[in-house]
């Protein structure tokens, strides 16, 4: 469904299209590319949202670009929040906290009366994509990173600095170093998608401590099929220290979005979800208070894993 | 509407950057931005610093600024110094772990994750640094 602001000089916050909460399986996706994102009335919209201290972050950002790109992960994780809630918030009225490791959440003892749904949601951003995750009553974790990212040091040093054993392994038996490469940048998306959703902070699960690998690998196997590690498969996390850190209860899924980038979800199953089903995830390529666009099923979401 | 001034929330700067703006940007990255947006998350994680007496040496910001601007490609007229943000030069995640990595290599010493993770700004690792390699010896 394409939704679009007939007279684009006059943005409102009413001109946010009301959404339903995702339901307690549902994972939704937001996103804004911000090369799509050029009127200077409409960046200024959104810096209206924001208040002081936001906009002061905005503006300690070095170059046009990051200062942008900084008011759009601002102005997108309102506008998505506000979107749900939209007789009782407004992107302007929420305010946002960070747990006791840091991890940001929406502080809604703010709004008098306001008994909401559990919402967690998620951001994430590149240079070229920022992206916002919403679930319901679960935590949730999203990396997003361009594809065609490259690294400074090598795949072989960066792992057996930061990943796990079992991973080190895993890429160091790729041969085609553009396939290590874009397999690197894939479980590097979902560590970090893990760590976010877990939301202790980098040094409260540190990557080397848990291992993160396609549900048909086996620990004894190290070898790939010819296909990506993740492709068509569950993807699974296990952890290396105690077995206290009921990783059974996270749930993954990788994408290709908008052709350009990998993205990495990780939730915490609901407890409903007795079956084990994989994640049901709703796309909406947007320009807040322009357009919204739902993508799922088109070629702007491809699934890789870990939604079988 | 596109007054550039300090109290402005204009957004006309980004499409024509003037002397005047260059500095008003300058000015907003060195002013207390480093106090007002990282609140308790700071204060909980990194330990009251008595900046006299136990900053780094200036020869380590200096290095700690190469790798960054090497890490980060960033053009060489970049004003890279002690207190820039890595965030607001643009590090994402993957760009910080690849600093202290840089930084490991450089200096021979090896960073937790507990510190690597209150590393925000190039002083910050220098001082950590120098930490580091006080042990050492």
């Amino acid at each position: 469904m394409r939704m679009q602001c007939l007279d684009t000089k006059f943005f409102t916050s009413t001109s946010l299209v009301p959404m339903q909460l995702p339901s307690r399986m549902e994972t939704h996706l937001w996103y804004v590319k911000p090369n799509e994102v050029k009127s200077e009335q409409l960046l200024n919209k959104y810096l209206e949202f924001l208040p002081k201290s936001e906009k002061e972050h905005v503006f300690s950002m070095r170059g046009d670009e990051l200062r942008k790109g900084a008011l759009l992960a601002r102005a997108l994780v309102r506008t998505t929040i506000a979107r749900y809630q939209i007789n009782q918030v407004s992107p302007r009225s929420l305010k946002f906290r960070k747990n006791i490791h840091g991890k940001p959440e929406v502080d809604w003892q703010q709004i008098e009366d306001w008994h909401p749904q559990q919402l967690h949601f998620n951001i994430s951003h590149t240079e070229s994509l920022v992206a916002c995750g919403v679930t319901t009553h679960n935590p949730i974790g999203i990396d997003i990173e361009e594809k065609e990212r490259k690294i400074k040091h090598s795949i072989s040093s960066f792992a057996k600095r930061y990943f796990s054993q079992q991973e080190v392994q895993l890429l160091s038996s790729i041969s085609d170093p553009e396939i290590q490469r874009q397999e690197f940048i894939k479980l590097w998306t979902l560590k970090e998608a893990y760590v976010k959703a877990l939301g202790r902070g980098f040094s409260g699960s540190p990557f080397k401590t848990f291992t993160i690998r396609s549900a048909a690998a086996s620990k004894e196997s190290i070898h790939l099929s010819e296909s990506s590690s993740f492709e068509n498969s569950d993807i699974v996390v296990e952890s290396l220290e105690d077995s206290t850190n009921h990783t059974g209860d996270w749930q993954f899924a990788l994408l290709e979005l908008a052709g350009s980038h990998y993205a990495a979800i990780c939730s915490r199953k609901d407890c409903a979800n007795i079956g084990s089903h994989p994640m049901k995830i709703g796309v909406w390529r947007t320009i807040p208070l322009v357009e919204d666009e739902y993508v799922s099923g088109t070629n702007s979401v491809i699934a890789v894993g870990g939604l079988m | 509407m596109a007054s550039v001034t300090a109290s402005s929330v204009s957004f006309a700067f980004l499409s024509a950057p003037t002397k005047q703006s260059q500095g008003l940007a300058r000015g907003l990255v060195s002013l207390p931005v480093k106090a007002k947006s990282f609140g308790p998350l700071k204060l909980r994680n990194a330990p009251l610093r008595f900046r006299v007496s136990c900053a780094a040496k200036p020869e380590t910001v200096e290095k700690v600024c190469e790798i960054v601007k090497k890490q980060l490609a960033l053009p060489p007229t970049t004003e890279v110094s002690g207190e820039s943000k890595f965030a607001a030069l643009g590090a994402d995640s993957l760009d910080t772990v690849e600093i202290v990595m840089g930084l490991e290599e450089e200096f021979g010493i090896s960073v937790e994750e507990e510190s690597a993770q209150t590393i925000a700004t190039v002083q910050d690792a220098a001082d950590l640094i120098e930490k580091l390699c006080e042990k050492k010896e």
